[in-house]
């Protein structure tokens, strides 16, 4: 009998499929390996990101969904919460007991009744409002703070780049 | 691709020096002591069989793992990147022995670990793939032979050089093939487990289990031989600093594995004794889906946990392992809230005690219905918010199970007592519907009380109560049984503390509470509030003694008591149950009685008793001493 995490993936794809939550398409890379997902997800409207589809891709440990998987966007990312090689840093993504950044309460942590859907939805939230007190992108999250107007052109011109559409300038 | 032509250079560079020495010399040894002499060529060469080393093992690996997937290549640079480190370090400590045989040595020990580590990938992945091919099977079984058989070679080999030789560099080497071989065993347990997991049809539940218990012996049997080659590398040579990396590693590994072997053990014991099975109202309330796997649940296999979350039982166990919480609520399982426990009625001790549960007396039921009744009924008055004496049942209960935390210098109160809060808990839930209980061992609790406060100017249980039931006498008397005060005038009494021996406070403890520290404040606030409480207590019965006293004026001719005790004057109300037997109240006592408070209901009481038969007197004695469960 196959794993538990594997049903449990199935089950979460089956489901992703069948009811898609607005915004966000996620599935296996391939039919071989269902521990590697890719997901696209637009940014969300009325934000800097609005328009962009940022493409993802989720790599799920063995025992899942009882460790949480982990989240990269494999495009370019300008963003404070989303470190320079892709990564997400977002709490529900951490399991309860390690804390990268020392600030997190043990409530928004990763638990089982977590999900993929629910990861992208927070990532969603997360490009709406980014935390700056997390900092994994120090230089994004100061940008951010400091100069909005600056983070809103960077953010636009990933938004095109994803688009395919060449920068306005 | 840079991989290649680096190939590619090194295969055309050695060519060449081959050439150049056959072109000088022509013949073949003197060709070769050329190569040897000659500095560069040698570099070359050794570059050559480095490259060599490099393509045999890409073929080794395409034979043994097909092609490898990018999370493994990954980790296998990694990981090979922390050896080569040190691996280098290594050399700084045997530098007397440096040759190239050993750099031939270490590349073939970084080569071999490579395989195990992709071994490991490799049965791992068997639980995340739905298709395994009988190659696979074959390949694995073969690797894992192969690479078990050489590690156990070299440890041989390198056991019997150093037995022969002395302490050389071949320490080293064997303590790294003993690790490889953990690491190999590991593999080799994890493919069957999984191999038997694949293969069977239904849901294997204590495959995780097993797993854990893997893991806690894997990093038990790593730890111990860290700590030996530590021991036997500083005896010999010096620090290894090499090998400090992955040993705080694999012993902070094993710590953990460790914690939550006892965490997760702990947990799954309260879930399978103490939890309740989910019934089918439960889960149609909640789609009959358990959250953790997403599949549809069965009665028999779901558990609800005390904040009435649903799951799977198989799922909680695995989920327990890992963290020791509820998974939607993060309601911690092995130390819930007195909020928590208050509204459910299921009792949860943080340790279980069978053993003590074995010895439960139907008779304890009944302190424990008292108990619960003066929380209920009790009009809940400031007594309620400072709960250090602990409220009854399972409030109480959660409190003792945090107290050897926070107050560990009173270890010895601690075990007493909770251990009858145990019971009382316990006994609790089972007695919730049995109507209106005896409470005979409230006497009990009042002498006890009273004979640890000193006062019971020895009378005795057995003279006291042989009136009573035969089976009062089965009650363990301790003497610091907890003292339920029930409802008395209006107003709930806690069960006040007995102050534990002071005299045994070591003078650590005596600092710690003279501290201006959290700690210190909370044990000096629990001495206060356990003075308090006593002195509550010692109020109520002052307002019972009085009320007694009053009628005794008037009564004084009972037979059936020990006169001594008084037990006969006591007044009472048909209708009321508030008042209860002030048995033992002693001179000392007596003499302060100007403190008392009155009755109210004395008047009344008074001209009712005075119509009463001894007979009747009796009865109502007897009534009296389950006034604490009488709810009306």
């Amino acid at each position: 009998m196959a794993g538990s995490a594997l049903r449990r993936l199935m089950a979460e794809y089956k489901q992703l499929t069948l009811n898609p939550p607005e915004g966000i398409i996620a599935g296996p890379t391939s039919e071989e390996n269902y521990f590697e997902w890719e997901a696209l997800i637009t940014g969300p409207e009325g934000t800097c990101f609005e328009g962009g589809v940022f493409p993802a891709k989720l790599i799920f440990p063995s025992d899942y969904p009882l460790s949480p998987p982990k989240m990269s966007f494999t495009c370019d990312m300008f963003h404070p919460n989303i470190y320079s090689d892709g990564r997400v840093c977002i709490s529900i993504l951490h399991a309860p007991g390690d804390d990268p950044m020392g600030y997190e309460s043990s409530n928004e942590r990763w638990s089982p009744v977590q999900s993929v859907e629910k990861i992208l939805l927070s990532v969603i939230s997360m490009l709406a409002e980014p935390n700056d007190e997390s900092g994994a992108n120090v230089d994004a999250a100061k940008m951010w703070r400091d100069d909005r107007e600056g983070f809103n052109k960077v953010a636009e011109t990933l938004v095109r780049k994803t688009l395919g559409i060449p920068t306005s300038k | 691709m840079t991989s290649t032509t680096a190939v590619a250079i090194s295969l055309v560079l050695s060519s060449c020096v081959v050439a150049n020495a056959f072109r000088q010399k022509k013949q073949f040894y003197p060709s070769i002591v050329y190569i040897c002499k000659s500095n560069p060529s040698m570099a070359i060469m050794y570059m050559q069989a480095l490259v060599a080393v490099y393509l045999i093992g890409k073929l080794t690996g395409k034979l043994f793992f097909g092609s490898l997937r990018p999370a493994e290549s990954e980790r296998l640079i990694e990981k090979a990147w922390y050896a080569v480190t040190e691996t280098c370090l290594a050399f700084t400590i045997f530098k007397d022995d440096l040759s190239p045989k050993f750099v031939a040595l270490f590349t073939l020990l970084l080569f071999l670990k490579c395989f195990h580590w992709l071994a490991e990938d490799r049965v791992d992945y068997m639980e995340r793939t739905p298709v395994i091919s009988y190659i696979f099977h074959l390949r694995i079984w073969l690797l894992l032979s192969i690479l078990t058989l050489g590690d156990i070679y070299f440890v041989h080999d390198a056991y019997t050089t150093t037995m022969i030789k002395g302490p050389s560099v071949q320490l080293v080497f064997g303590f790294e093939y003993a690790l490889l071989i953990t690491l190999a065993a590991n593999a080799a347990f994890k493919y069957v487990l999984h191999a038997v997991d694949v293969h069977s049809d239904t849901f294997w539940e204590s495959k995780a289990v097993l797993l854990l218990y893997l893991e806690f012996f894997i990093g038990m049997c790593k730890a111990v031989m860290y700590v030996v080659f530590l021991i036997i590398m500083v005896r010999t040579y010096t620090i290894p600093l090499f090998a400090f990396r992955p040993m705080y590693h694999t012993l902070r590994n094993f710590k953990k594995v460790f914690q939550d072997l006892v965490l997760s053990r702990r947990a799954i014991h309260n879930m399978n004794t103490l939890y309740p099975d989910a019934t089918l109202q439960d889960l149609q309330a909640i789609e009959n889906v358990c959250i953790i796997c997403r599949e549809d649940m069965t009665a028999a296999a779901a558990k609800k946990l005390p904040c009435n979350h649903i799951f799977h039982t198989s799922c909680l166990r695995s989920w327990f392992q890992r963290h020791q919480t509820c998974p939607t609520c993060r309601l911690d399982i092995l130390r819930p809230t007195p909020l928590t426990t208050q509204n459910s009625n299921a009792p949860i001790p943080a340790t279980p005690t069978p053993g003590r549960r074995a010895q439960e007396t139907p008779l304890t039921d009944a302190s424990a219905s008292s108990s619960a009744t003066d929380n209920s009924h009790g009009p809940s008055t400031s007594n309620h918010t400072h709960a250090p004496s602990g409220q009854a049942g399972s409030s109480g209960n959660s409190y003792y199970n945090q107290t050897p935390i926070q107050y560990q210098f009173r270890p010895f109160t601690f075990q007493q007592r909770s251990t009858s809060i145990d019971e009382i808990n316990r006994s609790n839930s089972d007695n919730s519907n049995n109507g209106i209980p005896e409470s005979n061992n409230m006497n009990e609790s009042w002498i006890s009380f009273m004979n640890a406060a000193g006062r019971s100017g020895g009378i005795g249980p057995s003279t006291l109560f042989n009136d009573l039931p035969p089976s009062t006498s089965n009650f363990p008397f301790t003497p610091q049984v907890p003292l339920h005060l029930p409802f008395v005038g209006g107003i709930a009494i806690q069960r006040p503390n007995m102050p534990p021996n002071l005299d045994t406070l070591s003078d650590e403890e005596l600092r710690v509470m003279e501290e201006n520290t959290r700690q210190g404040c909370l044990a000096r606030l629990k001495y206060i509030t356990d003075i308090k409480c006593m002195l509550d207590a010692a109020a109520v019965m002052m307002n019972h003694y009085s009320s007694a006293r009053l009628v005794a004026g008037l009564d004084n001719t009972d037979s059936t008591l020990n006169s001594e005790t008084k037990t006969s004057d006591i007044t009472e109300n048909d209708e009321q149950s508030e008042s209860r037997p002030s048995s033992n109240i002693s001179s000392e006592t007596d003499s302060s009685t100007s403190s008392g408070v009155t009755s109210s209901s004395s008047g009344s009481e008074d001209q009712l008793i005075q119509e009463e038969t001894e007979q009747q007197r009796i009865i109502r004695l007897k009534r009296l001493e389950k006034f604490g469960s009488n709810s009306t």
